[in-house]
């Protein structure tokens, strides 16, 4: 044998197996393991990976002493080995289990660890589990020692001890590429594959990970991930016409186009539902329509110029449609967080698409060259059209847009991570390109969520226009992505276009003190029933007195009566003291309805009141998300595609999210005026209910 | 719909309108040489304002068909129909002199005493039963959707006796060979049954399936059932105690919640039968005021042509 050479090399190039642990042959050798002992014939054994051959030396690999030795280590790192662990569950290979299970050893003797070390849920393509961690490092040498990414690291002491991502930071907030070297090193179910289950991507040819990689979008992705999803990603083509995904539809993919033009576009009628009719007359007939903005323009009308969808370019509101081509891609919120298709796309000419799941999505958006080449086209493409679909920005020149085109900077959030903190400095402005952002503040009695951000809103300008700290806290709510103008560019827009600046200390303001009014109102309501119940949430309930209710059900037929037989309100809820908060729209402070919006549609007023926009597509997520049942779709006909006859058109029906409008048209809504026994009141829920809250004893309530 | 203070000024004016009435009513009845006569100029005065309170108040009905209908608030219309409805009998007792005329008049003034009877007692029905409904019926649903929720209960329970079972064989299941030895040991010590063994396991899970499928399930199912165990609150509850002593207490919540659908069920009966109490007298109310606008319309078509 060569100098140098360890025994268990030794033993492998003649033939003879020795079992181990930590160790692979890519690998440095390290010897934490121990189960490669062997016979030296010195007073210990030793770790055959570590200790070199000596010439004269004699090795007894699998004595007795040598087996009984190794099934004791075995042993000992089962009895905290969580088994069957995940990757034995998987594929039955977990190293660790198939040497239990060679030395026999079903149930170890000694105790197991009592101090739980979690799992690390956060990555979208590999499971962490700590508990089945042996700490061989062999993930840790294939992170820094052969991918060079030196982002895996020990961590902790004694039973806490493990492995850990950056300063112990979540997976997928790490800096992480998800190469997935750890995972094939793992000898265990620590790190496995996350297969995306319960999705299915559509007909179309599975390439294998030699194709893939050859394609521009996969340069550096690891092949070795390629490997273990190879199905997760399929090549479709569309004929010029088809249909590729519809608007409304729950989806779970994302495309990316290679050949081929596509156009996006809503197909939903421009409109909101208007509710007219009898306050010209006694006895005309009320009716809901859909009224376009021009016809009917309502307070606080958005002025929005641009749709912001789930692509790569917005949908102008005049015309809402827009051009795809090679090197776009769209559905990335579809695929990552799964909310509704927010658009429609279908092939202009023929096309090539790559179809992908949320794993191989999350591995390109960690991907270098993708990164770079989706800032590219953001820069050359959507900078203009974002920046222009909020109309605090519309007035900006060209020239200074494209002079923030190479400035500004594409940051990506996981869900629940923190984008600027109360109290911080201020150092950016962030418009949101994708996702959801939860904007909030801490006061003493926890945390207040003052806003939901969707995409074209924007965050930061009260910090850098008064040169305070951050007064709230910015969290993504999902998978979220902002553009991140720095402060001295904004400076600059400011002094550039006055009116901008003037536009955005008024919102500034208003922003301001609307955050005032939430924090003395949430000061002055203690009472735990309240807040438990979410009416403090609340700015606008219709309470039944049940005292005066006789069941009669006119504020229900009523209410259906003004709104074309469809009710907004079901005279059911909550019970507070005598009242009944029925099931309708409560205008709340933490309009959760809004979450999710694949097209932004559903937003407040500035008095809090939710408005839904014109180019609301039906989809449905707002009235699965709030919280009290308080949204329905409403059905009207529309002239729908015909997907016998491309081009052709045919009547159909679309259906609108509406809530409660509080019948504006008239002085009062049409549930309290038809109530006859004076039972059904809409009111202000602090002010409303001052007199209960005052009361000592909490009131009586069901749930 | 509560009276109380907000229906003062319906009270006041119903109150001078009717002092009024029969301060005119009495000198004129005391001077009249024939009595009092409905064909009398004061006569056919309380007649048509009788009348014309009897049809405001049928206009209710016509109201509640069109709630959207911005023709006054429909709290106002249900003053109206209470106060003048109530004062329109007196008027039309006026109009008649207190007698009840010809067959006509007389089957219209009967009727018009029903409607009248039936309207009074509704409104105190709808005074006091929200109150005692509110406070007797905190689980209270919408009356319409009761069959459906008595459904949802039943498989509700279904699923917790099952959930349950499970819980009682899986343990028999997993037992060790050790503690099925001791199990079958278990008898009775010192005059106490033991029932911690894995056959006392087995037995209350055998029990509570037949108790599901004997008492419960058909007790859900059916509306009423009041004289069923489960429909008597305090025999129901000496019921669940039993089986509370049988099963262990990680299980006692699942006991809690098979009490509460029964009690849930027991407050959707007394909600059925409070609803067609407060809703119920409508049915000859109703059908009578229209019977009788229509032979007050003829009768006073025929007075006036004859």
């Amino acid at each position: 044998m060569p100098a140098g050479t360890t025994i268990f090399d030794a033993a492998r190039v003649n033939g003879i197996p020795i079992p181990t642990l930590c160790h692979q042959q890519n690998e440095n050798p390290v010897g934490v393991c121990r189960v490669c002992v062997v016979d030296v014939g010195q007073r210990v054994y030793a770790a055959s990976c570590i200790r070199q051959c000596e010439p004269g030396m004699t090795v007894k690999t699998s004595t007795d002493p040598v087996q009984a030795a190794r099934n004791t280590l075995v042993e000992l790192l089962m009895s905290d080995h969580p088994s069957p662990c995940a990757r034995q569950q998987q594929s039955g290979d977990c190293e660790l289990e198939r040497l239990a299970a060679a030395g026999e050893i079903t149930e170890p003797r000694f105790p197991h660890r009592t101090t739980p070390r979690g799992k690390d849920d956060s990555s979208a393509v590999i499971a962490v589990d700590h508990e089945a961690c042996i700490l061989c490092d062999r993930c840790i040498r294939g992170c820094d020692d052969i991918r060079d990414n030196w982002v895996l690291a020990r961590r902790g002491k004694g039973y806490q001890a493990g492995i850990a991502f950056d300063n112990n930071l979540p997976m997928s907030e790490s800096s992480c590429v998800s190469c997935g070297e750890c995972m094939v090193s793992c000898p265990t179910g620590a790190l496995t594959n996350k297969r995306v289950v319960g999705t299915q991507l559509g007909e179309g040819d599975v390439l294998n990970p030699a194709e893939l990689l050859h394609l521009p979008i996969f340069q550096n992705v690891s092949g070795t991930f390629l490997e273990l999803n190879q199905k997760a990603v399929v090549k479709r083509h569309f004929k010029a016409g088809e249909i590729v995904c519809r608007e409304g539809e729950f989806g779970s993919t994302a495309f990316y186009i290679l050949e081929g033009q596509a156009e996006v576009f809503l197909s939903s009628p421009i409109a909101h539902v208007k509710t007219e009719g009898s306050s010209k007359g006694f006895f005309s007939k009320l009716q809901s329509l859909l009224a376009p903005r021009e016809g009917d323009r309502r307070s606080e009308e958005s002025d929005r110029p641009f749709i912001p969808i789930d692509a790569s370019v917005d949908l102008p509101y005049d015309n809402p449609i827009a051009e795809l081509n090679p090197g776009d891609m769209f559905g990335e919120m579809t695929c990552m967080s799964y909310y509704p298709r927010s658009a429609t796309v279908r092939a202009r000419t023929d096309c090539v698409m790559l179809e992908m799941l949320r794993n191989v999505l999350d591995i390109l958006q960690r991907n270098k060259t993708f990164r770079a080449q989706l800032e590219r086209n953001y820069r050359a493409r959507a900078l203009d059209s974002h920046l222009r679909s909020v109309p605090v920005f519309a007035s900006l020149t060209q020239d200074f847009i494209d002079h923030l085109r190479d400035r500004v900077e594409l940051l990506r959030f996981n869900p629940g991570q923190v984008i600027c903190r109360q109290g911080d400095p201020a150092d950016s402005f962030y418009l949101v390109r994708i996702g959801f952002v939860k904007v909030s503040e801490q006061r003493p009695g926890g945390e207040l969520v003052l806003a939901y951000l969707a995409r074209g809103g924007y965050f930061g300008e009260i910090a850098l226009l008064s040169g305070i700290p951050r007064s709230a806290t910015c969290t993504a709510l999902d998978h979220v992505e902002v553009v991140r103008i720095a402060g001295e560019d904004f400076q600059l827009m400011l002094d550039r276009f006055p009116d901008v600046r003037q536009k955005l200390e008024a919102i500034a303001r208003e922003r301001i003190e609307e955050n005032q009014r939430h924090t003395v109102q949430a000061q002055n309501v203690p009472v735990d029933q309240f807040l438990a119940q979410g009416l403090m949430e609340a700015q606008s309930l219709l309470v039944l007195d049940l005292e005066k209710c006789t069941r009669c059900d006119q504020c229900v037929h009523a209410c259906a009566d003004a709104h074309d037989g469809v009710s907004r309100l079901v005279r059911e809820g909550l019970r507070f003291d005598k009242y009944l908060v029925a099931t309708s729209c409560r205008q709340c402070r933490d309009p959760l309805c809004m979450v999710g919006c694949p097209v932004g549609s559903i937003r407040r007023r500035n008095t809090l009141e939710v408005i839904i926009e014109d180019w609301c597509i039906g989809c449905g997520l707002c009235a699965t998300n709030c919280p009290y049942g308080n949204i329905n779709l409403h059905p009207f006909p529309a002239e729908l595609d015909d997907p016998a006859h491309p081009g052709h058109k045919i009547a159909g029906v679309r259906v609108k999210a509406t809530s409660c409008d509080l019948c504006h048209d008239h002085a009062e809504p049409s549930c309290v005026y038809a109530c006859p026994h004076d039972a059904a009141h809409r009111v202000n829920p602090p002010e409303f209910f001052a007199g209960l809250l005052a009361q000592p004893a909490p009131s009586k309530t069901r749930s | 719909m509560l009276i109380d203070h907000t229906h003062r000024k319906w009270l006041v004016a119903s109150a001078v309108a009717l002092t009024i009435a029969t301060a005119v009513y009495i000198p004129y009845a005391l001077r009249a040489p024939q009595g009092p006569r409905g064909g009398s100029a004061l006569g056919l005065t309380y007649g048509i304002a009788g009348f014309l309170f009897m049809l405001f108040a049928g206009l209710l009905g016509l109201r509640k068909k069109f709630p959207v209908w911005r023709v006054g608030r429909a709290q106002s219309w249900m003053r109206g129909h209470l106060w003048l409805g109530l004062l329109s009998f007196p008027l039309i007792l006026f109009h008649g002199g207190f007698h009840f005329g010809g067959p006509l008049t007389r089957l219209s003034m009967w009727m018009f005493v029903f409607v009248w009877i039936s309207g009074i007692l509704g409104a105190a029905l709808q005074h006091f039963m929200p109150r005692f409904q509110t406070a007797q019926l905190p689980m209270e649903t919408i009356y319409e959707q009761i069959d459906r929720v008595r459904g949802q209960l039943a498989e509700e329970a279904s699923q917790l006796v099952d959930e349950t079972c499970s819980a009682l064989e899986g343990e028999v299941s997993h037992a060790s060979e050790r503690q099925r030895a001791m199990s079958a040991s278990a008898g009775t010590q010192g005059g106490l049954t033991v029932a911690s063994g894995l056959q006392a396991n087995e037995q209350v899970s055998t029990q509570l399936r037949q108790f599901l499928d004997a008492e419960m399930r058909p007790y859900l199912q059916r509306p009423g059932s009041h004289a069923m165990t489960l429909g008597q609150g305090a025999q129901a509850q000496k019921l669940f105690q039993q089986f509370r002593v049988l099963l262990p207490p990680e299980l006692h919540s699942n006991l809690d919640d098979l009490e509460n659908i029964c009690e849930e069920k027991r407050q959707l009966d007394k909600q059925s039968r409070l609803h067609k109490i407060l809703h119920g007298w409508l049915l000859v109310h109703i059908p009578l005021s229209y019977a009788l606008l229509l032979l007050g319309a003829v009768h006073a078509v025929v007075a006036l042509k004859f």
